[in-house]
Protein backbone atom coordinates (compact mmCIF):
# COMPACT_ATOMS: atom_id res chain seq x y z
CA UNK A 1 0.00 0.00 0.00
CA UNK A 2 1.43 3.19 -0.93
CA UNK A 3 2.58 5.31 1.67
CA UNK A 4 0.21 8.14 2.54
CA UNK A 5 1.77 12.25 2.72
CA UNK A 6 1.53 15.64 2.75
CA UNK A 7 3.57 18.49 1.50
CA UNK A 8 2.32 21.75 2.64
CA UNK A 9 3.58 25.18 1.61
CA UNK A 10 1.98 28.23 0.20
CA UNK A 11 3.89 28.21 -2.68
CA UNK A 12 2.91 25.92 -5.78
CA UNK A 13 6.71 26.30 -6.88
CA UNK A 14 7.88 25.19 -4.26
CA UNK A 15 5.02 22.08 -3.92
CA UNK A 16 6.55 21.64 -7.24
CA UNK A 17 9.89 21.26 -6.66
CA UNK A 18 9.74 19.24 -3.78
CA UNK A 19 7.67 16.74 -5.43
CA UNK A 20 10.34 16.81 -7.86
CA UNK A 21 12.72 16.09 -5.20
CA UNK A 22 11.02 12.75 -4.18
CA UNK A 23 12.48 9.29 -5.06
CA UNK A 24 11.05 8.62 -8.25
CA UNK A 25 9.90 5.21 -7.20
CA UNK A 26 8.94 5.76 -3.33
CA UNK A 27 5.25 4.83 -3.54
CA UNK A 28 3.49 7.44 -2.22
CA UNK A 29 0.09 8.78 -2.12
CA UNK A 30 0.82 12.19 -2.00
CA UNK A 31 -1.76 14.99 -0.70
CA UNK A 32 -0.92 18.62 -1.09
CA UNK A 33 -1.60 21.53 1.33
CA UNK A 34 -1.45 25.19 0.72
CA UNK A 35 -1.62 26.28 4.51
CA UNK A 36 -0.50 25.04 7.94
CA UNK A 37 -5.22 24.35 8.83
CA UNK A 38 -5.08 22.24 5.77
CA UNK A 39 -2.62 20.41 7.15
CA UNK A 40 -3.11 19.35 10.00
CA UNK A 41 -6.46 18.87 8.71
CA UNK A 42 -4.82 16.28 5.99
CA UNK A 43 -3.05 14.50 9.31
CA UNK A 44 -6.42 14.27 11.27
CA UNK A 45 -7.76 12.28 8.04
CA UNK A 46 -4.69 9.97 8.30
CA UNK A 47 -3.55 11.23 4.64
CA UNK A 48 0.10 11.93 6.89
CA UNK A 49 2.50 9.11 7.52
CA UNK A 50 5.17 11.77 6.46
CA UNK A 51 4.64 15.64 6.53
CA UNK A 52 6.57 18.12 4.58
CA UNK A 53 6.22 20.94 6.42
CA UNK A 54 7.02 24.78 5.05
CA UNK A 55 7.30 27.35 8.14
CA UNK A 56 6.48 30.34 6.80
CA UNK A 57 2.91 29.56 5.68
CA UNK A 58 -0.41 31.94 5.99
CA UNK A 59 -3.35 30.70 8.05
CA UNK A 60 -1.03 28.56 10.61
CA UNK A 61 2.72 28.57 10.59
CA UNK A 62 4.80 25.66 10.50
CA UNK A 63 5.48 26.15 14.31
CA UNK A 64 1.97 26.38 14.76
CA UNK A 65 1.12 23.14 12.79
CA UNK A 66 4.33 21.40 14.77
CA UNK A 67 2.73 22.88 17.95
CA UNK A 68 -0.54 21.30 17.60
CA UNK A 69 0.98 18.14 16.71
CA UNK A 70 2.37 17.72 19.91
CA UNK A 71 -1.61 17.81 21.69
CA UNK A 72 -1.96 15.01 18.60
CA UNK A 73 -0.94 11.23 19.03
CA UNK A 74 2.00 12.37 16.90
CA UNK A 75 1.69 9.20 14.40
CA UNK A 76 3.74 11.46 11.52
CA UNK A 77 6.78 12.16 10.89
CA UNK A 78 7.48 15.81 9.81
CA UNK A 79 10.66 16.63 7.87
CA UNK A 80 10.41 20.69 7.79
CA UNK A 81 11.34 22.09 4.66
CA UNK A 82 12.20 25.65 5.00
CA UNK A 83 14.02 28.47 3.33
CA UNK A 84 14.80 30.27 6.76
CA UNK A 85 18.41 28.71 7.76
CA UNK A 86 19.23 30.25 10.81
CA UNK A 87 20.96 27.74 13.20
CA UNK A 88 18.08 28.58 15.89
CA UNK A 89 15.17 28.62 13.61
CA UNK A 90 16.70 24.07 13.15
CA UNK A 91 16.69 24.26 16.93
CA UNK A 92 13.38 25.39 17.29
CA UNK A 93 11.82 22.78 14.91
CA UNK A 94 13.72 20.18 16.88
CA UNK A 95 12.81 20.92 20.20
CA UNK A 96 9.02 21.22 18.69
CA UNK A 97 9.18 17.57 17.43
CA UNK A 98 10.28 17.53 13.34
CA UNK A 99 12.18 14.67 12.39
CA UNK A 100 14.11 16.26 10.18
CA UNK A 101 15.13 19.84 8.46
CA UNK A 102 15.78 20.45 5.00
CA UNK A 103 16.90 23.47 3.88
CA UNK A 104 15.23 25.05 0.38
CA UNK A 105 15.81 24.95 -2.37
CA UNK A 106 15.20 20.86 -2.12
CA UNK A 107 17.29 18.44 -3.87
CA UNK A 108 16.79 14.81 -4.23
CA UNK A 109 20.15 14.49 -2.39
CA UNK A 110 19.08 16.18 1.04
CA UNK A 111 16.01 14.15 0.76
CA UNK A 112 17.58 10.52 0.54
CA UNK A 113 19.74 10.15 3.37
CA UNK A 114 16.40 11.61 5.77
CA UNK A 115 13.85 8.60 4.02
CA UNK A 116 16.72 6.46 4.58
CA UNK A 117 17.53 7.13 8.06
CA UNK A 118 13.57 6.50 9.12
CA UNK A 119 13.37 3.53 7.25
CA UNK A 120 10.23 5.48 4.98
CA UNK A 121 12.13 4.27 1.81
CA UNK A 122 14.48 1.36 1.08
CA UNK B 1 1.68 52.99 -21.02
CA UNK B 2 0.03 49.26 -20.43
CA UNK B 3 0.57 48.23 -16.96
CA UNK B 4 2.70 45.35 -16.50
CA UNK B 5 1.12 42.41 -14.94
CA UNK B 6 2.44 38.93 -14.01
CA UNK B 7 0.01 35.71 -14.08
CA UNK B 8 -0.88 34.35 -10.94
CA UNK B 9 1.53 31.46 -11.50
CA UNK B 10 4.37 34.11 -12.16
CA UNK B 11 3.51 35.84 -8.92
CA UNK B 12 3.50 32.78 -6.82
CA UNK B 13 7.04 31.31 -8.24
CA UNK B 14 8.46 35.20 -7.54
CA UNK B 15 7.11 34.93 -4.26
CA UNK B 16 8.59 31.29 -3.27
CA UNK B 17 11.91 32.96 -4.89
CA UNK B 18 11.65 35.75 -2.83
CA UNK B 19 11.31 33.73 0.27
CA UNK B 20 14.34 31.82 -0.68
CA UNK B 21 16.03 34.95 -0.72
CA UNK B 22 15.14 35.99 2.61
CA UNK B 23 16.19 33.13 4.54
CA UNK B 24 20.11 34.34 3.32
CA UNK B 25 19.31 37.48 3.87
CA UNK B 26 17.98 36.65 7.37
CA UNK B 27 20.68 34.53 8.17
CA UNK B 28 23.51 37.52 7.28
CA UNK B 29 21.23 39.88 8.99
CA UNK B 30 21.13 38.00 12.09
CA UNK B 31 24.75 37.63 12.42
CA UNK B 32 25.37 40.99 12.36
CA UNK B 33 22.83 41.63 14.96
CA UNK B 34 23.26 39.22 17.29
CA UNK B 35 19.45 38.18 17.27
CA UNK B 36 17.02 35.56 15.59
CA UNK B 37 14.95 37.46 12.94
CA UNK B 38 11.69 36.28 12.65
CA UNK B 39 10.08 36.29 9.14
CA UNK B 40 6.95 35.49 7.72
CA UNK B 41 5.32 34.87 3.85
CA UNK B 42 6.77 37.61 1.56
CA UNK B 43 4.14 39.49 -0.16
CA UNK B 44 5.01 40.71 -3.61
CA UNK B 45 3.26 43.21 -5.62
CA UNK B 46 3.80 45.08 -8.93
CA UNK B 47 3.06 48.70 -8.80
CA UNK B 48 3.39 51.79 -11.11
CA UNK B 49 5.99 54.00 -9.45
CA UNK B 50 3.44 56.63 -8.81
CA UNK B 51 1.33 54.38 -6.70
CA UNK B 52 4.26 52.93 -4.68
CA UNK B 53 3.96 55.22 -1.70
CA UNK B 54 0.30 54.38 -1.36
CA UNK B 55 0.96 50.76 -1.92
CA UNK B 56 3.84 50.67 0.53
CA UNK B 57 2.11 52.28 3.24
CA UNK B 58 -0.95 50.04 2.65
CA UNK B 59 1.44 46.69 3.27
CA UNK B 60 3.52 48.36 5.99
CA UNK B 61 1.46 50.86 7.64
CA UNK B 62 4.16 52.80 7.86
CA UNK B 63 3.09 56.75 8.03
CA UNK B 64 5.91 57.80 10.19
CA UNK B 65 9.27 58.95 8.30
CA UNK B 66 11.67 56.90 6.98
CA UNK B 67 15.01 56.40 6.20
CA UNK B 68 15.97 55.19 2.68
CA UNK B 69 19.35 53.66 1.45
CA UNK B 70 18.86 52.81 -3.20
CA UNK B 71 21.49 50.91 -4.73
CA UNK B 72 21.72 50.22 -8.57
CA UNK B 73 21.98 46.70 -9.91
CA UNK B 74 22.36 45.31 -13.53
CA UNK B 75 22.15 42.64 -15.72
CA UNK B 76 19.56 42.57 -18.29
CA UNK B 77 17.05 42.70 -15.35
CA UNK B 78 18.34 45.95 -13.71
CA UNK B 79 17.13 48.64 -11.35
CA UNK B 80 17.23 50.15 -8.39
CA UNK B 81 16.64 48.29 -4.80
CA UNK B 82 15.54 50.53 -1.69
CA UNK B 83 15.41 49.72 1.73
CA UNK B 84 13.41 51.59 4.09
CA UNK B 85 13.03 51.11 7.66
CA UNK B 86 11.10 53.85 9.96
CA UNK B 87 13.55 56.57 11.47
CA UNK B 88 12.59 55.93 14.88
CA UNK B 89 12.76 52.18 14.00
CA UNK B 90 16.71 52.86 13.08
CA UNK B 91 17.33 54.82 16.10
CA UNK B 92 15.91 52.33 18.40
CA UNK B 93 18.36 49.46 16.58
CA UNK B 94 21.10 51.68 16.98
CA UNK B 95 20.94 51.89 20.59
CA UNK B 96 20.32 48.37 20.92
CA UNK B 97 23.77 47.08 18.86
CA UNK B 98 25.53 50.20 20.70
CA UNK B 99 25.12 48.57 24.19
CA UNK B 100 27.94 47.68 25.44
CA UNK B 101 26.41 44.66 26.74
CA UNK B 102 25.22 42.69 23.60
CA UNK B 103 27.24 40.81 22.02
CA UNK B 104 26.64 42.21 18.26
CA UNK B 105 29.78 43.07 16.33
CA UNK B 106 29.39 47.34 16.87
CA UNK B 107 30.89 49.00 19.72
CA UNK B 108 29.67 52.31 18.63
CA UNK B 109 27.90 52.97 15.28
CA UNK B 110 26.23 56.34 13.81
CA UNK B 111 22.34 55.65 13.02
CA UNK B 112 23.28 56.21 9.14
CA UNK B 113 26.33 53.50 9.30
CA UNK B 114 23.64 51.66 10.98
CA UNK B 115 21.17 52.15 8.22
CA UNK B 116 23.88 51.27 5.22
CA UNK B 117 24.85 48.32 6.68
CA UNK B 118 21.45 46.55 6.87
CA UNK B 119 20.78 48.06 3.75
CA UNK B 120 23.55 46.87 2.41
CA UNK B 121 22.99 42.94 3.86
CA UNK B 122 19.66 43.10 2.63
CA UNK B 123 20.24 44.16 -0.98
CA UNK B 124 23.81 42.16 -1.16
CA UNK B 125 21.60 38.86 -0.21
CA UNK B 126 18.13 39.49 -1.16
CA UNK B 127 18.71 40.93 -4.76
CA UNK B 128 21.81 38.80 -5.66
CA UNK B 129 19.42 35.58 -4.45
CA UNK B 130 15.81 36.60 -6.46
CA UNK B 131 18.23 37.58 -9.60
CA UNK B 132 20.35 34.46 -9.42
CA UNK B 133 17.92 32.08 -9.28
CA UNK B 134 16.47 33.68 -12.34
CA UNK B 135 19.90 32.84 -13.75
CA UNK B 136 20.91 36.66 -13.83
CA UNK B 137 24.51 37.85 -12.42
CA UNK B 138 23.89 41.47 -11.44
CA UNK B 139 26.49 44.01 -11.11
CA UNK B 140 25.93 46.36 -8.27
CA UNK B 141 26.60 49.88 -7.79
CA UNK B 142 27.42 51.92 -4.93
CA UNK B 143 24.58 52.23 -2.13
CA UNK B 144 23.86 55.73 -1.79
CA UNK B 145 21.22 57.32 1.11
CA UNK B 146 18.09 58.51 -0.48
CA UNK B 147 17.09 60.39 2.73
CA UNK B 148 16.96 60.09 6.42
CA UNK B 149 13.63 60.88 8.02
CA UNK B 150 11.57 61.78 4.66
CA UNK B 151 8.17 61.06 4.12
CA UNK B 152 6.90 57.84 1.98
CA UNK B 153 6.13 59.99 -0.91
CA UNK B 154 9.06 62.13 -0.76
CA UNK B 155 11.10 58.57 -1.55
CA UNK B 156 9.06 57.91 -4.88
CA UNK B 157 8.63 61.30 -5.74
CA UNK B 158 8.59 61.78 -9.92
CA UNK B 159 11.74 62.57 -10.93
CA UNK B 160 14.22 61.46 -8.01
CA UNK B 161 13.92 57.63 -9.21
CA UNK B 162 13.32 57.50 -12.76
CA UNK B 163 11.97 53.84 -12.75
CA UNK B 164 8.52 52.74 -14.27
CA UNK B 165 7.10 49.91 -12.34
CA UNK B 166 7.88 49.05 -8.55
CA UNK B 167 8.33 45.35 -7.31
CA UNK B 168 7.27 45.70 -3.90
CA UNK B 169 8.47 43.01 -2.08
CA UNK B 170 7.76 42.78 1.25
CA UNK B 171 10.16 41.24 3.07
CA UNK B 172 9.37 41.46 6.90
CA UNK B 173 12.53 41.01 8.96
CA UNK B 174 11.52 41.58 12.04
CA UNK B 175 13.83 41.23 15.25
CA UNK B 176 12.22 38.87 18.52
CA UNK B 177 10.32 41.44 19.86
CA UNK B 178 9.52 43.45 17.12
CA UNK B 179 11.16 46.38 17.96
CA UNK B 180 12.47 46.41 14.32
CA UNK B 181 11.43 45.69 10.83
CA UNK B 182 12.75 46.77 6.99
CA UNK B 183 11.40 46.80 3.71
CA UNK B 184 12.55 46.26 0.64
CA UNK B 185 11.38 47.28 -3.08
CA UNK B 186 12.99 46.71 -6.61
CA UNK B 187 12.10 49.30 -8.95
CA UNK B 188 12.75 48.86 -11.87
CA UNK B 189 11.43 49.85 -15.97
CA UNK B 190 9.09 47.72 -17.97
CA UNK B 191 11.46 46.14 -20.03
CA UNK B 192 13.28 44.63 -16.95
CA UNK B 193 9.64 43.59 -15.50
CA UNK B 194 9.14 41.87 -18.94
CA UNK B 195 12.95 40.05 -19.09
CA UNK B 196 11.53 38.55 -15.60
CA UNK B 197 8.49 37.28 -16.36
CA UNK B 198 9.94 35.38 -19.14
CA UNK B 199 12.79 34.22 -16.40
CA UNK B 200 9.93 33.07 -14.31
CA UNK B 201 8.13 31.15 -16.88
CA UNK B 202 11.28 29.58 -17.70
CA UNK B 203 11.85 28.72 -13.97
CA UNK B 204 8.08 27.07 -14.16
CA UNK B 205 8.65 25.19 -17.12
CA UNK B 206 11.83 23.36 -15.80
CA UNK B 207 9.30 21.68 -13.30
Amino acid sequence: MPLPIVIADDSLLARKVLTRALPPDWEVDVSYASNGREALALYREGKASVMFLDLTMPDMTGYQVLEALQHEDLNTFVIVVSADVQPMAQARVRALGAAAFIAKPVTPEAVLPILKEYGLYV
Amino acid sequence: MSEPILTEDQRDALQEVANLAMGQAATRLARLLDSFIELSVPRVKLVAVTEAAQALREMTGIEDTVSAVRQGFRSDIKGEALVICRSDCIAQLCSLVSDPYARSSYEAVSQTELMFDVANVLTGACVSSILDQLGRTPVFSAPGMLGEAMTLDDAFQPGVLQWEVALLVEVNFALEDHSFRAHLVMLMAEESIRHMSMALDALLSSL
